[in-house]
């Protein structure tokens, strides 16, 4: 326990805590200022039949769907790609993570341009391919979250590369001699040694990767605001909008518990399947 | 313990691919194929880089334009005249030096907090059992998944009736014992063998001493990776500082310049990306510098002592 | 497990001991009682782009030399953010400036300004009614802004249309924006038509007379409609190139690349300042009231229907004492006549408007001189924007979301609509 108290002094008094506060503000009408009444279950009843909260729940999935699978895979594929002593290699690693630390403004801007429907780049080349009616991407209902996922993926991929790099270490070396000398192929090396070896850093990421997208909150702000219609809003952005646009905190924490448990169960589920596997 | 990382030099040339580190140094001995994949790598990867680096390329482009040139129909590239005098002008008409000041000390503070706290709280969380560990884990976990917008009036509440507000102290406190550290370090440590453990404790080592002389030299790469984590997320926060500091004198370079630009009557976006450009400078360096760190672990030979 | 469980007990209880004891004033009441002069502080915004937070403190401390004012800025776009997490902790402003109207029902309901009913404003005042809460009134308004159409007389000379009368309804403003286009150089629009929400709804919601707190939004279909077909056929500019480009109605209208723009009467000082520092071009502009309904409420002999939503100022409910009067002397100030002059001196558009303040507001150097301007300036009927009720943020939101599912073309007005009143039973009721 004493290796866990400095660390554990500094967030239990300042994350638990609040966090705390804000379960119990949970089962409150609380507005932010003055007293709040107890109001029990209520704010969860209403979640429950509340159609804004529905869409921005299965927003928040149907881009989670697609954003956790494709930066999984091409995070994975850049750290293995970069795991090497290529020549310039340095300038490639930078590279992939340069759009975490680009400022979101300029991003927005950007990817706004190329996904535009009549002259943008992108579909200036889907027409060029043969696609005659390319998606109107931000602009469209059905298109804006997909548009949504592959930027997130874009801007994301050099960080999960980074921690997955580190996980690539880990692995021991002797296990990929022995591999060579079975005579196993690249695939089955990365089958049967690198993914294995990988499996703690792999549990990591998704657990942190599917938090990271449940909140998912800049990205979208800047980029569709929500919108068209609600066809880009997240469970996060109801939470900001019920709290500091509606001033329902108590309403708006709810909605916090729910997303909360919704992380928790699926850190739980991988968990289970991670040590089903460790078994 | 021979902790060194070199690969035996007997190693063949590896493929790029499977995880393994190959060597550029053994070039001479690749075989046409292997060096048709080599180049087929080389044109992927330029052109994923040209795909990356484009929204940064518009960056560093408009932070040359005037400010009318910035937001055009369409899109302006490369500006008409560059302005490398909106990279003079920053620095008189804004007060960057402080900002960088500010945000630089913030980062270095939390980037060793985290490292510290983070990395010695895994070690408990992964090497000794204690009543309770694992909800107490789980819990850790689980306040990550809280939005921080969600509770960060109580937590604002908290600090203000400690006179925290408005001090960088607030910065630092709220961002260096962040959970995702401790839950990065422990699942690092809980790939290293736990003989290396035991035969130190037979050697009379101190659960201290394991964490301080095995652990950490051992989890180099997780540690750097956490580093570089911290100190960019640090460096970027726009909203924490936006609630907590509100003298200017203790703003950092984010909300500075987002301050420093609606200050203008027309916001001036080509100097906000002057100012923006100039921030990556640190971040790109300290990347450049520290990525070797990433792949230059030592785990990989660990059991070999 | 045990242990953990009581450890995080413990530390609820403190934290609910902590937050449950918030409010107060960051004032210290030493200040008032020891003789020298009482300081209050009042929010504000923008300080360096928005002066009149200043000008007014400084008046008024000359004015009353026993009181200081000290103008405690906030980030503009976060105001509201802010000013909620100062107000939690205690540490508010003795007087809470109202940047917007749809969030003083909060304030009113946690308790945080005080009752100001029997503060007098000056008779012709605009905008008090929104700051009253069941018969009480908790602020004062000094600004009040109303929504005009600005126009650039010399591209409608290039274009040979004939400059607005202060007559048009819809259909002539469509049938006009018509002949512009014809007429206007390449690479300008007969109008813009910035992506907020209130450029359609705003002006909709006031000429109707429909109460949006209702739920029933049909009025809205005919605006729709209308703002659809204008950028169909290339009258102003798309909405999604709009937001693909980020275009600012500043430079928009600014660079002459539209000859008419809907917008608040906040941006005739933009204009001028920006004119005079050369970021936007110099052309003859004036500005007329918004087209109408229909006839009866058009022509410079009616009082044409517009909307807009006052600024004010409150009094913080913890300021107590010296501090009390001096927050309420300053409300009544901001709200004065000789304040109204002040800040029209400086371009910005008072609550109370008379003779006077038209002839200090149209001195200013680079304002329009012409007759229309000054009509369209101090002649409206102003309904406001956002009326004052604590259901109003959800109701906006849920616009906001018809605005752009609409304006993007992803939704027809008719299916729009019905949706929109379909969330308003489910979430608002």
């Amino acid at each position: 326990m004493s290796f866990i108290l400095p660390n554990f002094l500094g967030f239990g008094l300042l994350t638990l805590v609040p966090v705390v506060t804000l379960f119990y503000m949970s089962l409150t009408n609380w507005n932010v200022f003055g007293t709040s009444q107890w109001v029990g279950l209520d704010n969860f009843k209403r979640l429950v039949h509340d159609r804004s909260f529905h869409t921005a729940v299965t927003n928040t999935f149907y881009y989670s769907a697609m954003h956790i699978p494709l930066t999984l895979v091409v995070s994975l594929s850049l750290a293995l790609l970069l795991n090497t002593k290529l020549r310039g290699v340095a300038f490639f690693r930078t590279a992939a993570f340069f759009p975490y630390i680009t400022s979101i403004v300029a991003i927005a801007m950007v990817w706004n341009i190329m996904f535009s429907p009549d002259a943008g780049p992108i579909n200036a080349l889907l027409r060029f391919v043969g696609v005659d009616h390319p998606p109107g991407w931000l602009t469209s209902t059905h298109w804006a979250m997909p548009a949504v996922a592959i930027v997130s993926t874009w801007r994301d991929m050099g960080y999960y590369m980074i921690l997955f790099l580190a996980g690539l270490q880990t692995v021991p070396r002797e296990l990929y001699e022995a591999a060579r000398i079975d005579g196993a192929s690249a695939w089955q090396r990365f089958r049967n040694v690198t993914l294995p070896g990988l499996r703690p850093t792999t549990f990591f990421i998704t657990v942190i990767l599917t938090i990271n997208s449940f909140k998912i909150f800049d990205l979208i702000l800047v980029l569709t605001h929500g919108g068209p219609g609600q066809s880009t809003t997240v469970i996060s952005q109801f939470i900001y909008t019920k709290g500091f646009t509606e001033s329902q905190f108590g309403y708006a924490s709810a909605a916090s518990v729910v997303l909360f448990a919704l992380c928790l169960l699926v850190t739980l589920v991988v968990f289970l399947i991670n040590k089903r596997r460790d078994a | 313990m021979d902790l060194s990382l070199t690969a035996p030099p007997a190693a063949p040339a590896e493929h790029p691919g499977d995880g393994t580190p190959s060597s550029a140094g053994q070039q001479n001995r690749m075989t046409p194929g292997r060096r048709i994949g080599q180049a087929v790598v080389y044109v992927v990867l330029l052109i994923a880089s040209v795909a990356l680096l484009t929204p940064f390329f518009w960056m560093v482009m408009s932070s040359l334009k005037s400010a009318n040139e910035v937001f055009s129909v369409p899109i302006n590239w490369i500006p008409d005249t560059f302005r490398w005098h909106n990279f003079v002008d920053i620095w008189s008409k804004s007060d960057m030096v402080t900002w960088i000041r500010n945000t630089m000390l913030l980062s270095v503070v939390v980037t060793f907090l985290q490292l510290l706290t983070g990395s010695f709280a895994a070690y408990g969380f992964a090497r000794i059992r204690f009543p309770g560990r694992d909800v107490l884990f789980l819990l850790y976990i689980g306040t990550i998944a809280v939005p921080w917008q969600s509770y960060m009036i109580p937590q604002f509440v908290m600090m203000s009736k400690v006179h925290l507000t408005d001090t960088l102290w607030a910065i630092v406190l709220i961002q260096a014992f962040g959970a995702f550290g401790v839950f990065l370090m422990k699942q690092f440590y809980e790939t290293i063998p736990e003989e290396l453990s035991e035969a130190a404790r037979l050697d009379g080592l101190s659960e201290y001493a394991i964490w301080r002389r095995i652990m950490l030299p051992l989890s180099v790469p997780a540690l750097a990776s956490l580093g570089l984590i911290t100190f960019v997320t640090t460096w970027n926060d726009y909203l924490g500082p936006l609630i907590y500091l509100r003298t200017p004198s203790n703003w950092t370079i984010q909300l500075g310049l987002q301050s420093f630009i609606s200050s203008l009557y027309d916001a001036n976006y080509a100097l906000m990306f002057t100012g923006l450009t100039i921030s990556v400078i640190p971040i790109a360096v300290i990347f450049l510098l520290g990525q070797r760190y990433f792949v230059e672990g030592i785990a990989s030979s660990g059991l070999k002592g | 497990m045990k242990r953990t469980i009581a450890a995080v007990a413990a530390l609820a209880a403190a934290s609910l001991a902590l937050t449950a004891c918030g409010g107060g004033s960051d004032s210290d009441s030493s200040s008032g009682s020891s003789g020298g002069p009482t300081t209050i502080t009042v929010s504000g915004w923008s300080l360096s782009t928005t002066p009149e937070f200043q000008k007014l403190a400084d008046a008024f401390s000359a004015k009353y030399p026993d009181y200081k004012v000290q103008v405690k800025e906030y980030d503009a776009t976060n105001y509201n953010t802010l000013l909620t997490a100062d107000l939690a902790a205690g540490k508010g402003p003795d007087v809470i400036t109202q940047k917007e109207v749809k969030y003083l029902p909060t304030f009113v309901k946690g308790g945080q300004l005080a009752d100001v009913s029997d503060l007098k404003a000056p008779d012709g005042i605009g905008g008090t009614d929104s700051y009253k809460v069941d018969g009480k009134t908790y602020a004062l308004p000094y600004r009040m802004d109303s929504w005009v159409m600005f126009y650039n007389k010399d591209l409608f000379d290039k274009a040979g249309v004939t400059y607005p009368d202060g007559s048009w309804t819809w259909d002539d403003y469509v049938a006009n924006l018509q002949k512009l286009k014809a007429g206007l150089p390449k690479g300008a629009y007969a109008a813009y038509l910035h992506n907020w929400q209130s450029t359609v709804q705003g002006l909709a919601n006031a000429q109707s007379g429909a109460d949006i707190l209702k739920g029933d939004f049909s009025h809205l279909k005919e605006p729709y409609e209308r703002t659809v077909g204008l950028q169909k056929d290339g009258l102003q500019v798309d909405f999604n190139t709009e937001k693909a480009n980020q275009l600012t109605y500043q430079a928009e209208f600014g660079k002459q690349h539209a000859a008419t723009m809907l917008m608040g009467s906040w941006y005739v000082a933009t204009l001028i300042s920006q004119q005079a520092s050369g970021e936007a071009d110099k052309f003859n502009w004036g500005f007329a009231p918004v087209p109408q309904m229909d006839s009866s409420t058009a022509g410079t002999s009616n009082t044409p229907v517009t909307f807009g939503d006052p600024t004010g100022f409150a009094v913080n409910a913890h300021a107590d004492g010296a501090k009390k009067d001096a927050a309420e002397k300053f409300l009544q100030f901001a709200s004065s006549e000789e304040a109204a002059n002040m800040l029209a001196g400086i371009g910005i558009t008072p609550a109370l408007i008379n003779d006077a303040v038209i002839n200090t507001y149209f001195a200013v150097p680079g304002a329009p001189t012409d007759d229309l301007s000054k009509f369209a300036w101090a002649t409206h009927k102003t309904l406001p924007e956002n009326p004052t009720s604590d259901k109003t943020a959800a109701v906006q939101g849920i616009l906001g979301d018809l605005h752009t599912a609409i304006m993007s073309g992803s939704k027809s007005p008719d299916d729009a609509i019905d949706e929109a009143e379909d969330r308003f039973k489910n979430e608002v009721g």
